[in-house]
């Protein structure tokens, strides 16, 4: 019987084919939108930036101030910059241990059964709407939330960062923080979670057969296995928290002050609360150009701090979600 | 130092018990485990009774370091010093635990409680309120009528406008990564960690400058769709790349030892393949933007009447309807408001499940 012979060169065969190279090209270009997404929103927001800057100077960076309506335009976001980092390390303050002992819990101590409820419950508190969470904080956490403050003011009042001198303790950067911090415990947990659970078997083993009690076995294995992942996470959760624009609406009072370190003290600033606020009556195009820049400045400062923290996690290994 | 051994003192040690500390603590021990664990539990009931504290305040300044000092001594007493240190990580722990229950029952039973008030009328359930939208309704119109149809149609429609938009752009992003694997792929995989970063607010200042500024288009669910897309964009393609990494290489040498060509490969074999793995993707994305609001407040401002026409006019959808019902000084509003936020949440909560259902059928089946 004669065989007609097929021959085919595997290696060029595989993208010399006319359709093959169509779809490797067009799957190629599309992998690259996010690259586009990233240097559109740097170049337009950026051209905002450079002209607030031509026009307000560095008093824009440096300055808190908000004025746009009279004859000389006075802009200056420096107490929102501000702000946003004062409420991102209250959260933080609150979050770090909350989160490291949650996982430690769900990883070390909970019976198997209890662990996944738990790490269901942390999953589900990530996906609350931040609009929802903003509600509920609104309503259900601030009326208790001022008579807490106010108690701290009363004990602990001698201690800078506890005074508070207008005797109104609603809309202050402790309870934006501590919603904040509602929102970070979610993700710090599910990365530390992680991070800790791949501690080798081995090690914990060795160490308890060395005599290493709960604490020594964290502070001497697990917790230096998992360190760079744990800081990840915490980055990861800042760069939220930097982000994070509708449930600071509901909680803080803005304004163009700086609130340097009374966080018991009404009033406080947030880039992104800047932007929400003040654009529902922007006075006209100057002032959007304003808002845009500051949006650029909130831009970068979240990029920075991703970057950072997926470089980190990356390093130590851990597959990406 | 050397230890000299005489036969006495080994058969000291050989008739010693060993120490089993999963057995039952003797009396004395017991005694003190359960003074530890009642005695702060005492002092904070008494107090709550006797003094106008707040509870989460007396639970912070009070229960707790009690609670720390109480299981510290009993842990001295039956573990030595090293258990001090333990009992403080274990009672912490607990207390964060609960910590985080109480938030979470607290958000979902408000939600139940107030939204109810909203959906649950004196005429029973209000199914008004899901289909009807606001015309004709001001603040202090009573709840019978209007209600948040126009804002459930709204929301779909613009999700719907962002999952066109970024589920094929982003699955093909993960394609480009496990199957195309071309030179650049740690750069891209670099660029769409990036832009999982941006935060809401910035994707929408980005779609209002290019596009409503500029005067493309006009503010509607066109505009909030693609800034949803966004925020999309990166929760599909890197779940997505995840899933494709998980099916085998033998199906991909498989089907080219077979005679396809790469295209094929990928289209007819590792999709089918990965199918649950990538609705589990597209799920994922829907559920991370279905409450943003910051960028719909800037891309399609809010609507009162039912818009179908998602290029030319301002639109609602459930979150901007919260956010602006919440800053009415009407109590009608605010319940509105939160019989919105219960939709919202179950709507979240239905997607988070049909996830982890998908979710759990996958791991399963790639064991």
């Amino acid at each position: 019987m004669p065989r007609t012979e097929v021959r085919r060169d595997l290696k060029s065969a595989a993208t010399s084919h006319k359709g093959d190279r169509i779809f490797n090209r067009s799957i190629t270009t599309a992998a690259f939108t996010a690259l586009v997404v990233l240097a559109g929103i740097a170049i337009f927001l950026g051209f905002s930036a450079i002209e607030a800057l031509r026009t307000q100077g560095l008093d824009f960076l440096f300055t808190t101030e908000w004025s746009v309506e009279q004859e000389d335009p006075k802009a200056g976001i420096w107490g929102m910059l501000y702000g946003s980092v004062l409420l991102s390390v209250i959260g933080l303050v609150i979050a770090i241990p909350a989160s490291l002992l949650l996982s430690v819990f769900i990883v070390f101590l909970a019976p198997r059964r209890l662990a996944k409820v738990m790490t269901n419950v942390i999953d589900l508190m990530a996906a609350i709407p931040s609009v929802i969470l903003g509600l509920w904080a609104f309503y259900l956490l601030n009326p208790p939330a001022e008579e807490w403050q106010f108690l701290l003011n009363k004990y602990l009042g001698w201690i800078p960062i506890f005074q508070n001198e207008s005797g109104n303790f609603n809309g202050t950067p402790f309870i934006a923080g501590f919603v904040l911090a509602i929102m970070m415990i979610p993700i710090i947990t599910s990365v530390s979670r992680e991070v800790l659970g791949r501690t080798p078997p081995d090690l914990i083993n060795a160490a308890e057969a060395l005599g290493c009690s709960l604490w020594t076995m964290l502070r001497y294995v697990a917790l230096p296995y998992g360190r760079g992942g744990i800081v990840g996470g915490i980055m990861l959760g800042l760069g939220r928290a930097l982000g994070e624009t509708i449930a600071i609406f509901f909680v803080l009072k803005l304004i163009f002050e700086t609130n340097w370190y009374n966080i018991i003290e009404s009033g406080g600033g947030s880039v992104a609360t800047l932007i929400v606020a003040t654009f529902g009556e922007v006075s006209g195009p100057y002032e959007l150009n304003l808002l845009l820049a500051a949006g650029f400045f909130l831009f970068v400062g979240t990029l920075i701090v991703n970057v950072i923290a997926n470089l980190i996690v990356q390093r130590t290994g851990r597959m990406q979600r | 130092m050397t230890q000299v051994l005489d036969r006495e003192r080994i058969a000291e040690w050989s008739t010693q018990e060993p120490q089993r500390p999963w057995t039952k603590k003797p009396v004395h021990l017991q005694v003190w485990i359960a003074l530890a664990a009642l005695l702060p539990a005492v002092v904070v009931a008494l107090m709550f009774t006797y003094t106008d504290l707040p509870g989460p305040v007396l639970m912070v300044v009070v229960y707790l370091p009690l609670q720390l000092v109480a299981s510290g001594f009993a842990a001295l007493a039956t573990k030595g010093r090293q258990g001090v240190a333990d009992s403080v990580i274990i009672v912490n722990a607990i207390g964060a635990t609960l910590f985080s229950f109480i938030i979470l029952f607290s958000v979902l039973g408000s939600l139940i409680v107030r939204g109810f008030e909203a959906l649950w009328g004196e005429d029973g359930f209000r199914s008004s309120f899901l289909v009807q939208n606001n015309v004709y309704i001001n603040p202090s119109t009573p709840l019978e009528y209007g209600g948040l149809g126009h804002a459930v149609l709204g929301t779909l429609i613009i999700v719907a406008i962002a999952s066109l938009i970024a589920v094929p752009i982003g699955i093909a992003t993960a394609i480009y990564i496990t199957e195309v694997r071309g030179r650049a792929v740690p750069y891209v995989r670099f660029f769409v960690q990036a832009m999982s970063g941006v935060p809401s607010i910035v994707a929408g200042l980005f779609i209002l400058t290019v596009l409503i500024v500029s005067g493309a288009i006009g503010q509607s669910a066109f505009a909030g769709g693609l800034a949803y897309a966004i925020l999309m964009l990166p929760t599909v393609a890197r779940t997505a790349e995840e899933v494709l990494r998980l099916i085998p290489e033998d199906l991909r040498t498989g089907a080219l030892a077979l005679g396809s060509t790469r295209a094929r490969v990928v289209l007819r074999v590792v999709i089918p393949a990965a199918k649950t793995g990538i609705i589990t993707a597209i799920i994922l994305g829907v559920a991370r933007v279905i409450g943003e609001t910051a960028p719909l407040l800037l891309t399609s401002l809010k609507s009162d009447q039912t818009v179908l026409n998602p290029f030319s006019d301002p639109i609602a959808a459930l979150p901007t309807y919260i956010f602006d019902n919440v800053a009415l000084p009407y109590p009608g509003a605010v319940t509105r408001a939160w019989g919105a936020a219960l939709v919202l949440m179950v709507i979240v909560l239905i997607l988070f499940t049909i996830a982890r259902i998908l979710g759990r059928d996958r791991l399963n089946k790639s064991r």
